[in-house]
C-alpha cells in the first residue's frame, strides 16, 4: 500500500515535477542508434517526460533533439525538411540546427539578426553502444556521459530493443525487480525460449517455486537476491542490481546472452520499456541476433514500422486460452516481454496503489519506492544529487551462483556484481 | 476439456485498460485488518520501534523482546519476556496466536537464540517471518552477522542502511 500522495509524487514525471526533475538529472535512452540512420534521414518524433520533442541527424552528422513545434505558429516539425544543416518548418521555412537554435527566417533580412532571437528548447543527443542518450535537465550540472556495460562493448556483443507500453513507468519497472513472479507467469518459457534453455539454473526456478528474498541496499540502489534450493543443502541465487531511477538486470542463464531494462516515461500513462542483450566477452551469435530480432527472450514482435508490439491490447494480446490450459504458457500470452506488458498494463495507466495488499516477499518493491522517495524528496528540498548519476553506481552486473548455506550473497558475490572487463559474468 | 474457440481483435483490454475505466473498478475494502507483531530483538531496535509505535497503525503490535537470564534456554519460547512500548508485560503466546505476519527487527547479533525461538513457534502456525537488519551506524561485520543470525528463519531479509524504513515497510505491509 502507498499513500496517494506518494504514489503521485513517484508516478508524475511531467516538466516541474519532482519526480521529473529526478529523471531529469540522468542521461537516459531516447533513441535507437538506427532511428537515425545516415546523415539528412527523415527526422523521428520522440515523446519524453511529457516533453514532444523531435529528433534529427542533419547534414554534418550532427544529432539534434528538440521542441517538436516550430516557434513561428506551432506546425509540427516532423513535417519538416532536413537539409542542409538544419531542420527546416515547410510551413514558411523558418530553420532550426541540433540545438534548436533558428538559423533562418526567411522573411526577415540576416542582417537584422532576428532569427537570433529564436530558439527551441534543445536537449543533446549522445550516441553510446547502440543508443541514442539525452540529458534533458539543467547543462550546466550534466553528469557524466554514461558506461552502463551493455552500451560499453563491442557492437557484435550487444543487442538493443525497445517497446512501447502503455501504462506509467513504475509499474513497468516494479515488475523488473518482482523475481518472485518469474517461477509463475514466464515458467513456460524457461524451458523454451532459446536465449533462456538449457540453462542449468532454470531447473532450480521451477522446482522451487517458494524462493527465499534478501534485499541489500547499494551505493545506486538495490541488489535483490532471490534464493532457491539447490543440492547439497546449497542455495541457488539469483541476484538482481536495480539502479535507480529504473535500470535493472536480469539474473543471467548459463551462457546465455545477459539481459536488462530501462523504463522511461513517455508520459504519466505511458512509457518504453528498452530491453537490451549482451555478453560480457564474446559476440553473439548469429542465431542469438535472430531470436532478438525475432521477439524472442525479453524483446517482442512488432506492428511492422512501429515500436508498438504485435500483441497488445487492441488485440487481447493474442490471448490463447488452449495455451495457458495446456501450460506451454501460464497466463495464456506468449513472450516474456508481452507476459510482463500485458499484465502491467491491465492494471490501469496509473495503479492506484491505495489499494495493493503487498506482502513480505514485495520487500524488494517497497525498499525502491522508499529509496526512490528518499532521493526525490532530497532532492526537490535538499538538491541533493540522487544515487545512479555516477558512472560506478552503473558498473554493476547481475549474477547467479550457487552459494554454501550460510553464505551472505552480498558478501560472497561482491566481485561477480562488478563489471570485470574481459571476464564473463557469474552464471549458472 | 471442449475447446473454447474465441475470436482475438475484440480487444477488450483495451478498453479496460483505460483510466475512464478505473472509475467503475469495485469500490470497496478488499483485505481484512491484519494481525502484524513487530519483535524488537534489542533494545537498539526496540527504540526505533518506540518512535513510532504511536503513529496510527491497523492493529500492529509492537513487541521488545527482554534479554533472558542466566541460565536460560533462549530458544525455549515458553521463557521469552515480551513488553509493550509503554513498558507494560506481554505474553509470547497471545501475540502469537492472533498473528498473521511476523517482523523480526534487529541491530545486534545476541538475539540469535530469541529469533530461533519466535521463528519455531511461528513456523508451527504456518506465519511468514520477515527479517529486518537495521544497519544505520553498525559496522559491515556487524551487520553481516545479524543478517546471518536472522537468515534460518526469514522469509524475506532485508538491510536496511535508514531506519525510516521501518514505517516505510510497516505501513506497505498495512501493518
Amino acid at each position: 500500500m502507498l499513500r496517494k500522495e506518494i504514489n503521485d509524487l513517484l508516478t508524475q514525471t511531467d516538466p516541474g515535477t519532482a519526480m521529473g526533475d529526478m529523471f531529469r538529472q540522468y542521461w537516459i535512452p531516447a533513441l535507437l542508434t538506427s532511428e537515425l540512420p545516415e546523415n539528412d534521414c527523415d527526422p523521428v518524433r520522440v515523446k519524453l517526460l511529457g516533453e514532444r520533442l523531435i529528433a534529427f541527424r542533419d547534414t554534418h552528422g550532427r544529432l539534434g533533439l528538440i521542441d517538436e513545434f516550430c516557434a513561428h505558429r506551432g506546425v509540427s516539425l516532423w513535417f519538416g525538411r532536413n537539409e542542409e544543416g538544419g531542420l527546416r518548418c515547410p510551413y514558411h521555412g523558418w530553420k532550426f540546427d541540433h540545438t534548436g537554435q533558428c538559423v533562418e527566417v526567411p522573411s526577415e533580412a540576416p542582417e537584422s539578426g532576428f532569427c537570433e532571437k529564436i530558439k527551441l528548447q534543445g536537449y543533446p543527443l549522445v550516441q553510446i553502444g547502440d543508443v541514442l542518450w539525452t540529458h534533458m535537465g539543467d547543462k550546466d550540472n550534466r553528469p557524466e556521459m554514461p558506461e552502463w556495460e551493455f552500451a560499453m562493448v563491442p557492437a557484435a556483443q550487444t543487442f538493443t530493443s525497445k517497446r512501447w507500453q502503455e501504462s506509467n513507468w513504475l509499474q513497468a519497472m516494479e515488475g523488473g525487480i518482482d523475481s518472485s513472479h518469474v517461477s509463475f507467469l514466464h515458467s513456460g518459457g524457461l524451458n523454451t525460449d532459446p536465449l533462456f534453455k538449457g540453462a542449468k539454473g532454470n531447473a532450480y526456478n521451477l522446482a522451487d517455486k517458494k524462493p527465499v528474498f534478501e534485499v541489500v541496499e547499494s551505493d545506486g540502489g538495490l541488489f535483490i537476491g532471490a534464493r532457491r534450493n539447490a543440492e547439497d543443502g546449497k542455495f541457488y541465487w539469483r541476484i538482481t542490481p536495480w539502479v535507480m531511477p529504473s535500470f535493472s538486470m536480469v539474473p543471467p542463464r548459463g551462457d546465455h546472452p545477459v539481459h536488462g531494462h530501462f523504463w522511461i516515461p513517455i508520459d504519466d500513462e505511458n512509457c518504453m520499456a528498452w530491453s537490451y542483450d549482451y555478453h560480457p566477452t564474446r559476440a553473439l551469435t548469429s542465431e542469438e541476433r535472430q531470436a532478438m530480432m525475432d521477439g524472442h527472450g525479453v524483446h517482442c514482435e512488432y506492428v511492422p514500422g512501429t515500436f508498438q508490439p504485435l500483441q497488445n491490447k487492441y488485440n487481447d494480446y493474442m490471448m490463447d486460452r488452449a495455451a495457458q490450459r495446456r501450460g506451454d504458457t501460464y497466463s495464456g500470452v506468449k513472450g516474456i516481454a508481452i507476459q510482463d506488458g500485458s499484465l502491467q498494463e491491465s492494471m490501469g495507466p496509473i495503479i492506484d496503489r491505495t489499494k495493493e495488499n503487498l506482502v513480505s516477499t514485495d520487500n524488494g518493491i517497497i525498499m525502491a519506492r522508499h529509496r526512490l522517495r528518499k532521493a526525490v524528496t532530497a532532492l526537490r528540498d535538499k538538491g541533493i544529487t540522487p544515487p545512479g548519476t555516477v558512472i560506478s553506481h552503473q558498473k554493476v552486473r547481475s549474477v547467479a551462483k550457487v552459494l554454501a548455506p550460510d553464505a551472505s550473497f552480498a558478501e560472497a558475490c561482491v566481485d561477480d556484481l562488478k563489471v570485470r572487463a574481459g571476464q564473463k559474468q557469474t552464471s549458472v | 476439456m471442449e475447446t473454447q474457440v474465441h475470436p482475438t481483435l475484440l480487444g477488450s483490454c483495451a478498453k479496460a485498460a483505460t483510466a475512464a475505466e478505473a472509475q467503475f473498478r469495485v469500490n470497496y475494502p478488499n483485505s481484512k485488518t491484519r494481525s502484524t507483531r513487530i519483535f524488537a530483538l534489542d533494545y537498539k531496535a526496540a527504540e526505533v520501534l518506540h518512535k513510532i509505535s504511536e503513529a496510527p497503525w491497523n492493529g500492529a503490535h509492537f513487541l521488545t523482546v527482554e534479554p533472558g537470564k542466566d541460565g536460560e534456554d533462549p530458544t525455549d519460547a515458553t521463557a521469552l519476556r515480551l513488553s509493550h512500548p509503554g513498558g507494560e508485560p506481554a505474553d509470547f503466546f497471545d501475540e502469537i496466536n492472533h498473528a498473521d505476519v511476523i517482523v523480526l527487527i534487529s541491530c545486534e547479533t545476541h538475539a540469535t537464540g530469541t529469533a530461533e525461538a519466535i521463528a519455531k513457534e511461528a513456523y508451527a502456525r504456518k506465519i511468514m517471518i520477515a527479517g529486518l537488519a537495521l544497519a544505520a551506524g553498525e559496522s559491515q561485520n556487524a551487520v553481516n552477522e545479524v543478517v546471518a543470525s536472522l537468515r534460518p528463519y526469514a522469509s524475506v531479509l532485508v538491510v536496511a542502511q535508514d531506519n525510516d524504513f521501518v514505517p516505510a515497510m510497516l505501513s506497505a505491509l498495512r501493518a
